[in-house]
């Protein structure tokens, strides 16, 4: 008993003994004292040698009070000789800041420099962030994975991805403090910035997000905040791989160099919702301004339906649709647009997208009129076929494979920005399981509230015949069987009624649901594992382009090759279906909701 | 009169002053350094702090196998977790624009701020535990029957307050750890039926976690609730020498004819007492004097309790996360660990994991003592005759450290089950 007393004393003797070396003998001590030591043996004169003799190591704090809330920086303890121009030369963390004109400091006759910044007034997270009331480098550096803030440009936290780290890195990413209170556009300290500003809108970034005085995107984030909310290595994160922070992320992967990304990240990042150099009031002045703002007059209009190819160029539309040369690689091809849609309907797209592609995830662009009108007049004169001599394969490739892939896999390069993706040809059960004369229809006349568009004036019709050899023997390699006889009415026999879509509902709720969603938008929860997924039957136009022989083939029979199962097997009977039918129909009446 | 006339003026002062340190230190400890029976009867008997010993233990009171000192390593962190909580309100604000400045600044400028800080919170953690291991020893030793049945309803108490303490002081540090764990704990007390709204609002003093929540959890956590800890601590303390201290076999306590006083007698002071009279200290060639074998085993278990905090505090950081971000909750958002068994069950049902299963649990353990009335098995651990108790009291231990277990270490993103390989 006696011998484990005394070994737990003995234990806690040690513990207070290790624990008072570390509070007394600081690191910062030991900078502070080699700042002195060094600082003595550059001096010129008693009086300094005696100043300096007078002091001795402690905490040295700036308060700003100036930019927001109030900072207590206290980086000077350690960088004590950060304002001292005789250590320049040195190792840090007793080096001086440099003297920079870009920061605006200036040299004086006598060769003496004068900061434009002075650290008095400004400290030193103002600019650099990190954590002002650490003593420790790790933790005022922002080294600790948990202080949102790391030093910009010069700390990487654990936690971030190791392939970005190296981009993570660099002076670039202190003009998101300069553009603080430095907000002008093109202020020659931040190039970076005006370069990510000018990229988020060549890329056409401000059509789907919202950064509060430059854009008004509603599709995706608003990231008016996002230089507050999120740290550099999510933001570049985000850019590069959309769907690795939000598994339900619909924007596209944009091909973008390294250091493209990198001016996104830092205009980005300098989005910190309210800067230093604006109050509340005037940031509200300039939204009241900007919700008032008038379009030009008719003379701006007649001059602009003239430009509709010049402002295609200039929205950079390309930076998602083809057209011919260009290829933004993330929308369809908008080469044969007159051929397949009318002046009304691209008008009705452009100004709702989802209006008519009800899964559309094209931004409604905040266009005046007359730049619609232009695009869509420009748009509906191009009326170029293809080349008559094209064979079925060429074909194929030239203008099918962009959305069905080339192996004919529904996996082209811009599907997953399609919603419903694009069939998968080589889906035998599916792709025998129909006639050729439906096949041939959807090519013709495109499928209605989808993104196949019409091709009967596109191409001619002895080339979709051969457009759909070359699909049957490339991709379907096998026969259509004969059709079986199957007991279908060409109409619904169950009369629309009050009822019939009640009893419809129910029956919908119970077995359909799952899969199709509750609400029939296709989003229920078994839906995430199914593909292709469960049709979007709150999509009217495709709805209504379907008549009731089809859907009640689809009900009773099933859709082979895909999940929907037959239907006459699990003891739906034709009366069941008219019902489903019915209330399905009902859904996408005009004036419903 | 006439002796002190005598001796000379100056000689006295002198004397005086020479018998000066000893006279204070004999008015302070009445008695010196016991060598004697009487002597270690008197030293324990005449210091506060060691009257509340008996005199002498019984034997099987100091095997340390039978208690663990778990309840004395409880009230001592209680004691180093007041000591620490109070040096550090000395740098505390409970206001959410500095309460996590604060922070910054204990691990960053004050001197032993993050060695305290450490202290405090591995302290509470573990208090938690020695208190529900001191509850568990209490129980499969049937420690709990008559005359202790109340003594075991208020050390149930204990055990509460204990976790609603350690709760409170979740929020204080104000980072995203506190901030969540207190919004998922108070929603947890949201699923009451009927009063659960109100009951959350009063404790949040408002719908949401913010100022209100942290100046009420902050008032809780530094004043009523060590208050009413301390009171319940003596109350609790009282009893075990009002119920003949702690319990042992009955073959160790040998059963002594309680005499029955005829009514006719007269009576000095001690004879008031009456009826049945108490059995502690009534076998007396099984015990021993406290001084010093009792006082001896207290202070080690004080000594190591506090090394094992210091060692821990000395190497591990007690976490600070993000500043509080109401927008962006951690995903998951867990309660502190002690309350992730409640989380858990709350991932199946509101209202039987945060209210019914936990209120049929506090329930039943508040009413053991007076459901098991058997008096066999007293001061065994596992006792055959308590198999049944037993068995029951541990499968439900068992089950609420296995669910802590799965709501700490296997449950990732949306409460998904994950491996934390």
């Amino acid at each position: 008993m006696r011998l484990a007393l005394a070994i737990a004393s003995l234990l806690i003797l040690v513990v207070h003994g290790s624990v008072f070396y570390q509070q007394f003998f600081h690191r910062w001590e030991r900078h502070q004292t080699a700042y002195f030591d060094q600082a003595k043996s550059l001096s010129k004169n008693d009086r300094e040698r005696a100043a300096l003799n007078e002091r001795s190591p402690r905490i040295e704090q700036t308060i700003v009070t100036q930019f927001g809330e109030q900072r207590v920086d206290r980086c000077i303890t350690c960088h004590v000789a950060a304002d001292d121009p005789r250590f320049a030369g040195h190792a840090q963390p007793l080096k001086s800041h440099p003297y920079l004109v870009s920061l605006g400091d200036k040299k004086k006759e006598n060769g003496s420099w004068e900061r434009r910044h002075k650290y008095a007034d400004f400290g030193c997270t103002v600019c650099h962030e990190g954590q002002g009331r650490g003593l420790q480098a790790q933790y005022a550096h922002g080294d600790d994975h948990y202080w949102p803030e790391p030093m910009l440009g010069f700390i990487t936290q654990e936690p971030w991805k190791k392939e970005y780290l190296p981009y993570l890195k660099g002076k670039e990413y202190l003009e998101v403090s300069c553009a603080q209170c430095h907000t002008e556009e093109n202020f020659a300290g931040t190039p970076t910035i005006a370069k990510g500003r000018q990229l988020f809108f060549a890329n056409n970034c401000y059509g789907c997000h919202k950064v509060e005085g430059i854009s008004d995107g509603t599709l995706g984030p608003d990231l008016s905040e996002a230089g507050h909310k999120f740290k550099i290595d999510y933001l570049w994160d985000s850019i590069v791989d959309p769907r690795s922070n939000a598994a339900n992320s619909f924007m596209p992967k944009f091909n973008l160099k390294p250091d493209e990304v990198k001016a996104l990240v830092v205009f980005l990042k300098s989005r910190k919702g309210i800067n230093f150099a604006e109050t509340g009031l005037e940031r509200y002045k300039t939204r009241l301004a900007e919700a008032t703002k008038t379009e030009g007059g008719p003379a701006a209009a007649a001059k602009e339906i003239s430009g509709g190819a010049e402002l295609i160029d200039r929205f950079a539309c390309t930076a998602c649709h083809k057209l011919d040369g260009k290829d933004g690689g993330i929308a369809p091809d908008i080469s044969y647009a007159g051929l397949m849609r009318d002046e009304k309907w691209i008008g009705d797209h452009f100004r709702d997208p989802r209006a008519v592609i009800p899964d559309s995830i094209m931004p409604t662009f905040r266009f005046t009129d007359a730049q619609f009108q232009a695009m869509t007049v420009y748009l509906a004169g191009r009326k170029t076929p293809v080349a008559a001599t094209l064979t079925g394969k060429e074909l194929y490739k030239e203008v099918c494979a962009r959305c069905h892939g080339e192996k004919g896999d529904g996996l082209g390069p811009i599907a997953i920005y399609l919603d419903p993706s694009p069939r998968e040809l080589t889906k035998t059960a599916f792709m025998t399981s129909k006639p050729r004369d439906r096949f041939k229809k959807s090519i013709a006349e495109g499928v209605a509230g989808t993104s196949m568009p019409p091709w009967a004036k596109v191409m001619s019709d002895g080339q979709i015949d051969s457009l759909l050899d070359y699909i049957d023997t490339a991709f379907v390699k096998s026969k259509r069987p004969a059709p079986k006889d199957r007991k279908l009415p060409e109409t619904n026999p169950v009369a629309m009624s009050k009822e019939s879509v009640q009893r419809g509902e129910g029956i919908f709720v119970a077995r359909c649901g799952g899969c199709h969603g509750r609400k029939g938008d296709g989003k229920g929860p078994n839906s995430l594992d199914i593909l292709p997924r469960p049709r979007n039957l709150r999509n009217t136009q495709f709805v209504n382009s379907v008549n009731d022989r089809r859907m009640f083939d689809s009900i009773l029979y099933g859709v082979q090759g895909t999940a929907m199962p037959p239907w006459i097997d699990y003891g739906l009977n034709q009366n069941d279906v008219g019902d489903v039918v019915n209330f399905i129909r009902s859904m996408n009446k005009k004036g419903r909701e | 009169m006439s002796e002190t006339t005598e001796v000379p003026k100056k000689a006295k002062t002198f004397d005086r002053l020479r018998v000066l340190p000893q006279e204070v230190w004999s008015s302070l400890f009445r008695h010196p350094l016991p060598d004697s029976d009487l002597g270690r009867s008197q030293t324990s008997f005449t210091n506060f702090f060691l009257h509340i010993h008996p005199v002498k233990v019984n034997v099987h009171t100091l095997k340390p196998l039978y208690t663990m000192g778990l309840g004395l390593i409880s009230f001592f962190l209680f004691v180093i977790l007041t000591v620490t909580g109070i040096l550090l309100m000395f740098y505390y604000v409970p206001s959410v624009q500095q309460a996590y400045d604060r922070m910054l600044d204990l691990r960053g400028s004050v001197a032993f701020g993050t060695f305290l800080r450490n202290m405090h919170r591995w302290g509470a953690h573990l208090m938690v535990a020695a208190v529900f291991l001191h509850m568990c020893r209490v129980f499969l030793t049937g420690s709990y029957k008559k005359p202790r049945e109340f003594n075991w309803v208020l050390g149930v108490v204990l055990f509460l307050l204990t976790l609603f303490s350690s709760f409170t002081g979740y929020l204080l540090p104000w980072d995203q750890l506190a901030f969540w764990a207190i919004t998922v704990g108070a929603s947890i007390a949201g699923y009451a039926p009927v009063v659960g709204k109100e009951m959350q609002f009063l404790l949040l003093g408002d719908t949401a976690v913010g100022q209100e929540a942290l100046l009420r959890f902050y008032v809780l956590h530094i004043a009523v609730l060590p208050a009413v800890m301390t009171l319940m601590i003596m109350v609790h303390f009282w009893r075990i020498r009002k119920d003949g201290g702690l319990s042992r076999p009955e073959e160790a306590a040998l059963p002594v004819a309680a005499a029955e006083v005829p009514k006719a007698r007269k009576f000095g002071l001690q004879g008031l007492v009456r009826g049945q009279v108490l059995n502690a200290g009534n076998s007396p060639e099984k015990t021993v004097y406290s001084w010093p074998n009792l006082f001896m085993a207290e202070l080690f278990v004080f000594v190591f309790t506090l090394a094992v905090i210091l060692v821990l505090a000395m190497f591990f950081d007690a976490p600070l996360e993000e500043p509080v971000n109401v927008t962006h909750p951690p995903n998951p958002a867990k309660a502190p660990w002690y309350f992730l068994g409640l989380q858990e069950l709350v991932s199946y049902s509101a209202f039987w994991g945060g209210v019914g299963i936990p209120g049929l649990m506090v329930a039943a353990l508040l009413i053991a003592p007076y459901v098991d009335r058997g008096r066999k098995g007293v001061g065994k651990w596992f006792a055959r005759e308590r198999l049944l108790a037993n068995t029951l009291f541990v499968s439900f231990a068992l089950l609420n450290v296995i669910l802590v277990i799965i709501g700490t270490f296997f449950r990732g993103p949306n409460w998904e089950f994950v491996s934390p390989w």
